[in-house]
């Protein structure tokens, strides 16, 4: 079996070490993701790892001998729809100085080696593991037991506190944040100084309307004025801005997480809370909501009545259940940059646990997650996912 | 459009004391500063909790009625704040005994010159209503709902004493702004309550009978909301906002059939309004759900035609994102959402914020029209009161 000759290594896209020297006047370019040897299809980020003591002009990339995108800024990243044809593909990327000097980096992915039984998505399972009240950290990977609808899995990937974090924070700043905002602004700053080189992470500040947003980055300076400078205005619409969020992970790499922060529940969304669960189910992202204010309060508006707030909520809560993720209710906005630093000392100290299903068959089909550990500790992951191809 | 009544003043105001006055909004009023005034004084240099004898508080009336009629449309309705404020007192209901007393012996002289002074005096009222509910009335409570019942009675006597038709339009536009500025401030029972009265008067009104199916359909009154909604499409056929909430509360009673075909025809109509992009999410949604012809297919082609006509709408970006994810394309989902991003991050509340909200151009049209009819009996009112004929201004209903 090819695939599991395959294994993607769980620290994909690890910052470019660079750790030879880089005789002066060169430019040594290396491509991070894709990596060699791994099948890829459809959308794809390029990113490339450039070190040099010159300027970088550009970075251009190649698919196939083909030019397909052009960079000008670090860190070095180009989106490529490569298709869904099940082939080996050749990517180039070449950085150019101001001066024409130049650098290069070639990788060769592969094709996926069919088999009509096997599903190879490697599932990545990310593991709480609390004993005697307090997280174990010193697990090993023989210790864990994953069931898949309660057949037994080869874990093929264990790891912790390995693999980069690709975070979005999702914030909520509608109306009812007014005068809340420094508060916030202090909870997110808390986590992304939290966050590690090789960790990412992008802003979003919503509404009813995408108020502000970021790119994903590791420059947390690039996404620090951002928390400052939006004012808040309008209603939420939590369903829609979560669902995109989902969306943008989809494309990540590594441990990924929406960190969703809101003081209240969906109001003005297009999309039902049940649309995120689905995606939830879907995908391999945690999801966490810090609630400020508690306890869920039924309300009606000209968009749901009492009883279909409740259904949204109970949707979501359950979302983020299944996820993996967790509500953290607090009462004062004095306990938000303890939430937002538990999140990530959460995330930090989770075991990420891959198998490939021995029992995929990409029907859709709910598949109930059991993660035992050895020793009477209890784990908490994402509780089951949806079998799609 | 200007309306004047031709009858008489007969009698004084029937301001039933409606005394369903809640207070919890404290009882320590009469230490409260005069709303809108520095240190607790304002212009007539008044404290709250000064006791002013009858004659006292008919004498400043009539002097802020001059003033409004003298088109000092900033200063009129502060002064009447801060008399009212002084006088009325949340911790003594027989406070507003006292003033109403007053206010009625001036509006008797005044209005038995001409009936016509009621409709600027009500104005007045109305305004100063506003700016107290703008600026916040903790501790003024009962002076705030006096002077929003003295408005909502003058109105009403107005139109009985006249009996014209045009009274009867001036009226209800009156109580429809009232009502939608309740609203505005959340006080749903008497904003219905200010519709409800408004729509006796004029059939017709359209914001109106808007105002009170929002109300019904916020809370989940379903079939009074469609009730509503109908009318007002008897009233104003192609008023695309009654047609998308028809649509919903249809939906909502599963009468999607019809729901669909008012959704579609909202989605090809050639002029868009903010309702526009609301009807394409709706319609995609019913397909979604599976109504009559429904299908994920069918939805994405909705959203298809409406990216077109709205391609800077990032909420029809993640709907179709969504529904391409549902059917067995994620990556081209992605990519829509990626690119979705390159759009201008919003600062416009969206169409689904102003669906759930009470619009600040909803009663544009009732205020403009008491602005009008307001203004154009000044002179009668400043004759009434023997005051300097008005400066050429407007009422300052504020919007």
């Amino acid at each position: 079996m090819r695939a599991r000759s395959l294994l993607p290594a769980l620290a994909a896209g690890l910052l470019f070490a660079a750790a030879a020297v880089v005789a002066q006047g060169q430019v040594a370019v290396r491509i991070l993701s894709p990596e060699a040897d791994q099948p890829v299809f459809g959308n794809t980020e390029v990113r490339i790892g450039v070190q040099t003591g010159l300027p970088i002009d550009r970075v251009e990339v190649f698919l196939n001998g083909k030019l397909v995108g052009t960079t000008k800024t670090a860190p070095y990243r180009v989106q490529v729809d490569v298709g869904e044809d099940n082939i080996p593909r050749e990517f180039r990327a070449v950085a150019y100085t101001p001066t024409g000097v130049t650098g290069s980096d070639k990788v060769l992915t592969q094709a996926v080696m069919i088999n009509d039984e096997m599903n190879l998505k490697l599932r990545a399972l990310f593991v709480s593991v609390v004993r005697n009240g307090a997280r174990a950290l010193d697990l090993g990977k023989d210790d864990f037991q994953v069931l898949d609808n309660g057949a037994p899995q080869e874990i093929v990937t264990f790891g912790r506190d390995e693999l980069p974090l690709t975070a979005v924070l999702l914030l909520d700043t509608s109306e009812s944040m007014q005068g809340k905002q420094e508060a916030v602004r202090r909870g997110a700053k808390a986590f992304l100084d939290g966050m590690k080189p090789s960790d990412e992470a992008m802003l979003a500040l919503f509404s009813d309307r995408l108020l502000h947003f970021t790119p994903f980055t590791s420059e947390k300076s690039a996404l620090e004025p951002a928390l400052a400078s939006t004012p808040a205005a309008g209603g939420t619409a939590v369903n829609d801005f979560l669902y995109m969020s989902l969306k943008l992970l989809d494309a990540r790499q590594g441990q990924r997480v929406v960190v969703l922060f809101s003081d209240g529940s969906d109001v003005h969304s297009v999309l039902p809370a049940a649309d995120v669960l689905w995606k939830s189910r879907a995908g391999q992202a945690l999801i966490y909501w810090i609630q400020l204010g508690g306890k869920h309060l039924s309300f009606t508006s000209s968009w749901r009545d009492f009883k279909a707030n409740d259904r949204e909520y109970d949707d979501l809560e359950r979302a983020i259940r299944e996820s993996g993720g967790r509500i953290l209710a607090i009462d004062r906005l004095d306990e938000l940059e303890g939430a937002f630093r538990n999140i990530l000392r959460e995330l930090r100290e989770q075991y990420a646990v891959g198998y490939y299903p021995n029992n995929a068959k990409g029907d859709g089909k709910w598949h109930k997650l059991d993660v035992r550990v050895k020793g009477g500790a209890r784990a908490r992951t994402r509780e089951g996912y949806a079998d799609y191809k | 459009m200007r309306v004047r009544a031709d009858s008489k003043f007969q009698g004084g105001p029937a301001c039933g004391l409606a005394m369903a006055v809640w207070l919890s909004l404290g009882l320590t009023a009469w230490a409260q500063p005069v709303p809108g005034t520095k240190g607790g004084t304002g212009t007539l240099g008044l404290r709250a909790g000064e006791k002013l004898k009858p004659e006292r508080i008919e004498e400043i009336y009539r002097r802020v009625l001059a003033d409004w009629s003298a088109g000092e449309t900033e200063r009129a309705p502060d002064e009447l704040i801060e008399l009212e404020s002084a006088v009325v007192s949340d911790a003594d209901a027989g406070t507003r005994k006292v003033l109403l007393k007053s206010e009625q012996a001036v509006i008797h002289q005044v209005g038995a010159a001409d009936l016509e002074v009621l409709v600027p005096i009500a104005v007045l009222h109305h305004e100063a209503y506003r700016r107290l509910l703008q600026r916040g009335f903790q501790g003024h409570a009962l002076a705030m709902i006096h002077t929003r019942t003295m408005a909502r009675d003058l109105a009403i006597l107005y139109n009985e004493q006249s009996g014209s038709e045009g009274a009867g339009l001036v009226s209800s536009r009156l109580l429809t702004s009232l009502g939608g500025l309740l609203q505005q401030s959340a006080q749903q029972l008497p904003a219905a309550e200010m519709f409800q009265q408004a729509v006796e008067l004029d059939g017709k009104n359209i914001a109106a009978l808007l105002g009170l199916a929002t109300i019904y359909e916020k809370n989940a009154q379903t079939e009074t909301a469609v009730k509503f909604l109908r009318r007002a499409i008897e009233a104003e056929p192609g008023n695309p906002e009654a047609r998308l909430r028809l649509a919903l509360n249809l939906k909502r009673l599963d009468q999607k059939t019809e729901a669909r075909k008012l959704l579609q025809e909202l989605t090809v109509a050639t002029e868009a309004s903010w309702v526009t992009p609301l009807a394409f999410q709706e319609l995609a949604q019913l397909h979604v759900e599976g109504g009559e012809g429904g299908g994920l297919e069918d939805a994405e082609k909705v959203l298809q035609q409406a990216l077109k006509r709205f391609p800077n709408d990032l909420r029809l970006h993640i709907q179709l994102a969504a529904v391409l994810d549902r059917r067995g394309h994620p990556g081209e989902a992605t990519v829509l959402v990626e690119n979705a991003l390159s759009l201008p991050a919003g600062q416009e509340a969206s169409a689904r914020f102003l669906y759930n909200s009470v619009r600040p151009d909803a009663f544009a049209a009732a205020r403009t029209f008491l602005d009008e009819n307001s203004r154009s009996r000044l002179p009668v009112l400043a004759q009434a009161l023997g005051a300097p004929p008005p400066q050429a201004a407007g009422t300052g209903v504020g919007r």
